[in-house]
């Protein structure tokens, strides 16, 4: 048994780490999540593709490094808060691999590359974005609905949109999208509602379709949950390492009990995700039979338990954690965010209990 | 990451599961709702069963074979605690005596005291209980006051000792005593002292399950034989502190095994009640589902580490907040979800017959208070993990 990472994927940490610090530290990531039309470093992304970053999830032989990498690689970005579709990238590049045609894998590898941006259009309901049967339809060679919360999907390439059918291929209209966009809490995400009236492709009929969305799922709550736990991770030593050095009643804050026993409280949560989300993303790439469960475990656990520490955290600093100025909403709005998408926590929950021992006698 | 069992491992615990199959005849809380069975009944029942696992060769297993182990891994150890609780065996009466001191003569005594102890306190002939809370010094356990004083070559030990798990049933005590009262962690001896001896008074002490499954026990010039010190006058602080860190492998399975078959018992209750499907139902089940599972991931991933060489650190203070927290956390929603049908006692007719729950009810409150408070867990965590900045 092992839990630690072997030697390649503490490398690919060690390396992943030091990569984000030099050229997406937080304060100037802060500057264009905040100014920048995309909401994202674009040219960091095509720098992220030259090194294979977007093709994590592809099969070795394309130049894949399995889940467990690609947890190592999203527990870094959620340390820096990363802003982009990172992760959506990653599951779209996936997933257009094993579509059909070569139009899709054509677009697999210039997601994988960082040359094009591609994602996943499936949720078509405000009030829910999980796995849903969808309305949109694909039929004639035209693809109709309307898709809700598609991440980063004004600035999109290409789509691939859920429909009856299947998977549905759209590559941008000459005219752009016709894309509304859902500003929300996150300043690391831009989604758009994104109407579509457009020519487009099956590239997998319903029952492969299925197949690729309830993997999608999956692998898109684990790269989650592994990015709750980097975010928790980092905000947690922000809070420490801020109560550490702030005095008040001629002490250091940190010295005070109720402050540790909060702070002990935030480790317990942050460590047991990373147990859960590691533990998972080793049963993605080495027991597969229990990755569903597993996954779902991680994701469902990991919301609340981000919740809690990114909000203690701001309680931590006081009054300047409730400031713009200060770094800990930032993860709170993130750790929301990704407690939402990828299958709420009530949805993971669900199915925890469908797969667990526990119903199974 | 590997987080799969051996061959050999996975062997290991077919062979238990096999053993246990043979040589269970029913489950501990079969004995429990059983009213042929009082408290002394169901002591005997934990002594059998004591008997038998040694017999087989499971206690002590990570020991050296001249005492009466296998030299067997933690994961080893844990395969078989899970399974020993995920089946509802009776817990072996010595579990103490075993756990904790069994390590202290290893590590810390003679020759002559690891021949003259080890083998009885494994075949339960001795039970042991721990003598080192007192009335004033529980969490801060260094603030003990009983005492030792010389008498010739011995020692006299006057004071008091409380929540003496298995006091009433023991034969043997092992204690925490002064052999200098000014020097807090220097001035505390490591004492093994027979209970049926003048001076010794022990008591049951009812506890708000209602039995008294531990004790309070007072010394009144009780004798303890220099031969009995273990380790050097003025080390007892130093031994009890490692040998709470002793074995802890064989704990990281357990309670995620033990806790799951009441989840499973708590599913057969809402199932005769036709509550399985109710939705608010079924996300208070899956929230305990997944803490579980998140608990028996933090378990495997300190089992691991152990396996690799990697000794549990402070961060062993996670596991015990976690495990306390969720069976409190897990009994009252369980005793909520049941309704009435959940408080009741485990003799009456129409209880659940697959879990005491009214007892795990009550018992859960002792897991966050015992063997280091939640707070005092907290501390460990704030201070040696995160490094935060001490009072003045």
């Amino acid at each position: 048994m092992q839990f630690e990472l072997n030697e390649d994927q503490a490398l690919l940490r060690s390396s992943t780490r030091e990569l984000l610090e030099k050229e997406a530290p937080l304060a100037e990531m802060r500057a264009v999540m905040e100014e920048s039309a995309e909401g994202y470093s674009k040219a960091f992304f095509q720098q992220l593709g030259e090194l294979g970053y977007p093709g994590l999830l592809l099969d070795e032989a394309q130049g894949g490094l399995g889940p467990i990498a690609y947890a190592v690689v999203l527990a870094e970005m959620g340390r820096v808060a990363f802003p982009g579709p990172f992760l959506d990238l990653a599951v779209a590049a996936r997933t257009l691999a094993a579509c059909d045609g070569e139009d899709a894998k054509s677009w697999a590898d210039r997601t994988a590359g960082g040359e094009s941006l591609v994602v996943l259009a499936r949720a078509e309901d405000l009030g829910s974005a999980d796995p849903a049967a969808p309305a949109a339809t694909c039929s004639g060679g035209k693809v109709n609905g309307t898709k809700v919360f598609v991440p980063f999907g004004a600035h999109a390439d290409a789509l691939l949109v859920e429909t009856v059918e299947g998977l549905a291929l759209v590559e941008r209209p000459g005219a752009g999208w016709n894309a509304q966009p859902l500003t929300t809490i996150d300043h690391a995400q831009r989604f758009a509602s994104i109407t579509l009236d457009d020519p487009g492709t099956l590239v997998a009929d319903s029952a492969k379709s299925s197949a690729l969305l309830a993997d999608a799922t999956r692998l898109g709550a684990l790269g989650a949950a592994a990015e709750m736990f980097g975010l928790m991770e980092r905000a947690l030593e922000i809070a420490v390492g801020y109560t550490s050095e702030r005095q008040a009643f001629g002490a250091p804050l940190g010295s005070f009990q109720a402050l540790q026993h909060r702070a002990a409280d935030m480790l317990l949560k942050a460590e047991s995700t990373r147990s859960a989300a590691f533990r998972a993303a080793w049963a993605e790439e080495c027991d597969p039979a229990e990755a569903p469960y597993l996954v779902s475990v991680a994701k469902a656990w990991a919301g609340p338990a981000g919740r809690f520490v990114c909000g203690q955290a701001i309680q931590l600093l006081g009054g300047v954690g409730f400031t713009w100025e200060y770094d800990p909403h930032i993860y709170l709005k993130r750790i929301k965010t990704l407690e939402t998408f990828h299958g709420s926590t009530r949805w993971h929950t669900e199915n925890a209990l469908r797969l667990s021992p526990v119903l199974d006698t | 990451m590997d987080l799969r069992f051996t061959e050999e491992q996975l062997a290991f615990q077919k062979d238990v599961r096999a053993w246990i199959e043979q040589n269970l005849d029913r489950p501990f809380t079969a004995y429990v709702k059983d009213p042929a069975y009082d408290a002394d009944a169901l002591v005997e029942v934990r002594r059998e069963w004591q008997r038998k696992l040694n017999d087989a060769g499971y206690l002590g297993m990570q020991w050296a074979s001249e005492w009466g182990g296998r030299g067997a891994t933690e994961v080893e150890e844990a395969i078989l605690h899970a399974e020993l609780v995920h089946a509802d065996t009776p817990q072996v009466p010595n579990f103490l005596g075993i756990s904790l001191l069994g390590p202290a003569l290893i590590h810390h005594g003679n020759e002559e005291q690891r021949k003259r102890f080890i083998p009885k306190m494994l075949s339960g002939e001795e039970i042991w209980c721990q003598g080192f809370s007192e009335p004033s010094a529980g969490s801060d356990l260094a603030g003990l006051r009983t005492r030792a004083e010389p008498d010739g070559d011995d020692f006299r030990i006057h004071g008091q000792k409380v929540w003496t798990t298995f006091g009433p049933w023991s034969d043997w005590i092992f204690v925490l005593a002064r052999t200098d009262m000014e020097d807090r962690y220097g001035g505390i001896t490591f004492f093994l002292m027979p209970i049926d001896q003048p001076g010794v008074d022990m008591r049951g002490l009812k506890q708000i399950t209602g039995e008294s499954e531990f004790g309070e026990v007072f010394f009144d010039g009780a004798l303890a034989k220099r031969e009995h010190i273990v380790g050097q006058l003025g080390e007892g602080w130093r031994i009890a502190m490692t040998v709470l860190g002793y074995e802890r492998g064989a704990a990281t399975l357990r309670s995620p095994a033990e806790y799951e078959l009441q989840l499973q018992g708590l599913v057969s209750g809402l199932g005769d009640r036709g509550d399985l499907e109710r939705e608010d139902v079924r996300e208070k089940l899956g929230r305990l589902v997944v803490e579980n599972e998140v608990m028996r991931g933090n378990g495997l991933r300190t089992l691991a580490n152990m396996a690799g060489g990697i000794a549990p650190g402070p961060e062993s203070s996670i596991e015990k907040i976690f495990w306390s927290e969720y069976h409190q956390h897990m009994t009252d929603t369980a005793v909520e979800l049941l309704g009435p049908q959940g408080q009741l006692a485990a003799r009456a007719p129409n209880a659940r017959p697959d879990v005491d729950w009214a007892y795990q009810y009550l018992w859960s409150r002792a897991g966050t208070i015992y063997s280091g408070s939640s707070e005092v867990q907290r501390n460990i965590i704030a201070k040696r993990v995160l490094r935060m900045p001490t009072a003045r």
